[in-house]
């Protein structure tokens, strides 16, 4: 027996550990530990300079509920839907385009989705904001056309907060969109049609519930991602329509108050959990989340 | 399988992409000079390379630069690091108090400090730091406005013009919190960091009414929108209005009646510094006129250092933008720290106007 429990601990344990034990680390220190710190740092209390103390309390909570910040997740829940919603409306022909052709093509297209990854978000919404600026190229190809009188006001508004939001988070719809209809057996669109199933109706009733797990998975990484980049908002939004990352950015730099940043985080990371349980509930796999 | 690879290099650029935000702003070097070194933690974009390396020069004591953008992010720095780490930082008025307050500061020997004559003596004593005991004025700026003439016919002259209905969607304000309340509060006749709840429930009633008026808050570059006309006012820092003033000729600055919001970044030696003298040494070097002049030339923010402006000649010196006149640093406030129930109501009335 005792032999046994040597010899299984050479053949399961000791791979098992030297294999999977830095990554266990890894997460545990770059992942676990830090949102472990965030929580604790949420229940904590600032003292008159404005320094973090542990000291228990729920006041942090409590301001949570602030009906100003109450609007602001609103918004910023409704922007984060437009997003994802104006993703799929896009990013399901594209990635179906590409997943479908056999034209040499088809590396170049996937490619055109991954070039922008190249350069620093932030720098590609700077570029957003002086191509439809006032006197940016849109504009003055507009009014050289006598398309506009006058520039028209694209910038600093919910609109555009929600176009850069599209921009920057579209590549994260496209790839599992992508990964899922590439997965899609033809031969069942075959028997679709074959069964007298119109195009419409194959599309409805075959193509979208196969695929909706890229659906999903993509919805999810637009949603999350699109409650937070405060950047976006300020700099096509004006500052005039903020989401929740405004407000946990302003408590970690203006507004010094580290617990409550803390505490919004907490909202957040709720949200993203709240979410991908749904998901996991629907049937999607979690394998295609970690694209 | 080519797009598998193409996968993994996406992820890769990807990482490298993060990796490389995650790295600026941190960027020192440890080599040390004949004379020592020191280390100076200072704003971006704020002290010539030229200048720097001049000092290397002259006195073989080599700088470390690291640099910072907001004054939390320098204060939960110096809070994280081990005392010593610098031997210079540039904390704002408000900050100055703040740290030394919590004993974060060294105490300052001006009579050590040869060129300290060259700083005119409205810019010495200041509320934030009576007797200059823990900080040495280094550039500052105010919250001036600036009107297009070409749009804007009527004459601006306060900061509660902003506030006439008639200007919808026409102002870029700065995307910071104590100058936008700041400048409702002085509109009022009140202090920028009054504490008082019946001021504090007018000023919000007042702030809300500027809402349809703001098109934009920008604290980065909000001289953009006033050089492209889409905005036609603006209050913003004086520099930002000298460089727009310098693109569109009618673009002109304007000073509040009520009395601008003022700030001052100042040298100042964090508790523990393990150089004092090489940092005393600098920051005389930086108080030397001809030394400030090369900074002006790069950075025309408000200057306290008389001696410099002079040698920038009479074009700089009558730039209102470049350099606010006497009466307005007069009539002008540094902001003051907030007790954390004064900051919670900021914080609130702030974000009602944003949301």
């Amino acid at each position: 027996m005792a032999k046994m429990t040597k010899h299984r601990l050479r053949s399961n344990t000791l791979p098992a550990v030297t294999m999977v034990g830095p990554v266990t680390l890894w997460l545990a220190f770059f992942v676990a530990i830090p949102l472990l710190y965030v929580l604790v740092m949420s229940f904590c209390s600032l003292d008159s300079g404005y320094n973090v103390v542990f000291e228990f309390t729920l006041a942090n909570y409590k301001r949570l509920f602030d009906p100003n910040y109450v609007q602001i997740y609103m918004t910023s829940i409704l922007v984060a839907f437009l997003t994802t919603v104006i993703c799929i409306l896009i990013g399901y022909p594209f990635s179906f385009l590409i997943a479908r052709t056999t034209s040499k093509y088809k590396a170049l297209l996937y490619m055109l989705v991954i070039i922008p990854f190249w350069t620093n978000s932030l720098i590609r919404i700077y570029g957003w904001r002086s191509f439809l600026g006032a006197n940016g190229p849109l504009n003055n190809f507009l009014t050289s056309a006598h398309l506009a009188d006058h520039p028209i006001q694209f910038l600093f508004n919910r609109g555009a907060t929600v176009l850069g939001m599209v921009y920057c988070l579209f590549p994260f719809m496209v790839l599992p969109l992508y990964t899922s209809i590439e997965k899609l057996d033809k031969n069942l669109l075959e028997a679709s049609a074959d069964l007298g199933a119109r195009k419409t109706s194959t599309f409805l009733r075959v193509i979208i519930p196969l695929t909706m797990s890229g659906i999903f998975s993509g919805s999810i990484m637009v949603f999350i991602p699109s409650l937070g980049y405060f950047f976006v908002a300020d700099i096509l939004g004006g500052g005039n329509s903020d989401v929740i990352g405004n407000l946990i950015e302003r408590q970690f730099q203006s507004g010094n108050n580290w617990p409550l940043g803390a505490a919004l985080s907490i909202i957040l990371i709720l949200i993203t959990l709240l979410l991908v349980k749904f998901y996991q509930k629907l049937g999607g796999d979690m394998d295609s989340l970690g694209v | 399988m080519k797009l598998k690879q193409l996968l993994s290099l996406f992820t890769a650029c990807t990482l490298l992409a993060a990796s490389a935000l995650t790295l600026t702003g941190c960027g020192s070097s440890s080599s040390s000079g004949e004379n020592g070194v020191i280390n100076i933690y200072t704003w971006t974009e704020y002290i010539p390379d030229s200048v720097i390396k001049d000092f290397e020069k002259e006195t073989g004591i080599k700088v470390n630069m690291s640099t910072f953008s907001s004054n939390e992010d320098m204060l939960a720095k110096v809070k994280s690091e081990e005392e010593g780490a610098f031997d210079i930082i540039q904390p704002s008025d408000y900050m100055i108090e703040q740290m030394a307050s919590q004993g974060m500061l060294e105490k300052i020997d001006t009579s050590k400090l040869t060129n300290l004559s060259n700083i005119d003596a409205q810019y010495l004593n200041p509320s934030y730091d009576p007797g200059n005991q823990y900080s040495v004025p280094y550039l500052g700026g105010v919250e001036a406005m600036a009107v297009n003439t070409a749009m804007i016919s009527d004459e601006i002259v306060s900061y509660s013009d902003l506030f006439d209905p008639k200007y919808t969607n026409q102002i870029v304000l700065l995307d910071d919190f104590r100058a936008v309340i700041g400048m409702t509060a002085r509109s009022l006749g009140y202090s920028m960091s009054t504490s008082d709840p019946a001021e504090l429930d007018e000023i919000k009633a007042k702030l809300l009414s500027l809402k349809p008026n703001v098109k934009l808050y920008d604290s980065d570059s909000p001289k953009s929108a006033l050089i492209s006309g889409e905005c036609s006012l603006a209050s913003v820092w004086s520099a930002e209005v000298a460089l727009a003033m310098d693109e569109v000729s009618t673009i002109k600055v304007v000073y509040p009646e009520e009395g601008a919001y003022l700030f001052m970044d100042n040298w100042a030696i964090p508790k523990g510094a393990k150089n004092v003298d090489g940092a005393m040494q600098f920051i005389d070097y930086m108080l030397d006129a001809e030394h400030m002049s090369k900074v002006l030339e790069e950075f025309p923010y408000l200057c306290p250092n008389g001696a410099a402006i002079k040698l920038m000649g009479s074009d700089y010196a009558a730039n209102q933008a470049k350099n606010p006149p006497a009466e307005v640093i007069e009539k002008g406030e540094y902001i003051k720290n907030l007790d954390n129930d004064t900051l919670a109501v900021y914080d609130q009335m702030w974000t009602e106007l944003k949301k």
